[in-house]
């Protein structure tokens, strides 16, 4: 199977990564999971496409230090962390997190850290292209 | 010499993604911010985050070293 921390093109299969997450352990009792995706409207400006640039092998590393200490901090079995960056347009996925622990408390914990902490450290980067022209995206709280 | 990034907003108004800097012994980041800063001040007002050899420095008195890499890097926006 994949690599747990990934930065692909290639859209990616829920299916897929939480198969991946069983077959590492028994002791699973629950696995959240967070799936970023595209809109088609932003800032009250229609979008059309999303298109992303990231600083790769920082991202990367970031992204593997971000599960470990999610792992560490909340006691999780496994976890797993999937960013595309390529051109995307209305409704395709961006960003796929999953945590897996033996109770839904920590899982949900952990996925919600996550998906935050990937927003604050990770040199990733949105343009949307409008009918008005493209604009890089202002970080979202 | 100095490999210099820029990516995403940075990279659109340095209108490149790299560029190199002649490494002088005992150069600092902040020789660097001052030396590129001066040509392209409006990328520079939206810098949040430098980061040498992929780790994020805050210490502009960073002393570099050859070969070394520093990115330039706006607010991250990604997820």
């Amino acid at each position: 199977m994949n690599e747990p921390v990934r930065i692909q093109e290639e859209d990616f299969s829920q299916d897929a990564e939480i198969n991946a997450l069983k077959a590492n352990s028994q002791r699973i009792g629950g696995i959240a999971t967070f799936v970023g995706c595209a809109r088609d409207f932003s800032e009250g400006r229609k979008v059309s496409e999303i298109s992303f640039d990231a600083y790769g092998p920082m991202a990367l590393a970031e992204m593997n230090k971000l599960r470990s200490e999610a792992i560490a901090k909340f006691g999780l079995l496994d976890a797993r962390i999937v960013h595309r960056v390529t051109t995307v347009r209305a409704g395709d996925n961006i960003v796929f997190i999953a945590a897996a622990a033996e109770h839904r408390a920590a899982a949900f914990d952990g996925c919600r850290w996550m998906i935050d902490e990937l927003k604050q450290r990770v040199p990733i980067w949105k343009k949307e292209v409008t009918p008005q022209g493209e604009s890089w995206v202002t970080p979202h709280p | 010499m100095i490999k210099v990034l820029f990516f995403g907003p940075v990279a659109d108004r340095v209108e490149t993604r790299e560029m190199q800097v002649a490494f002088t012994p005992g150069m600092t980041l902040h020789d660097v911010i001052a030396h590129i800063g001066m040509q392209y001040p409006g990328a520079f007002s939206i810098v949040s985050f430098i980061a040498v050899n992929q780790n994020q420095v805050h210490d502009k008195q960073t002393v570099l070293h050859d070969n070394d890499e520093i990115a330039f890097m706006a607010k991250f926006s990604g997820g």
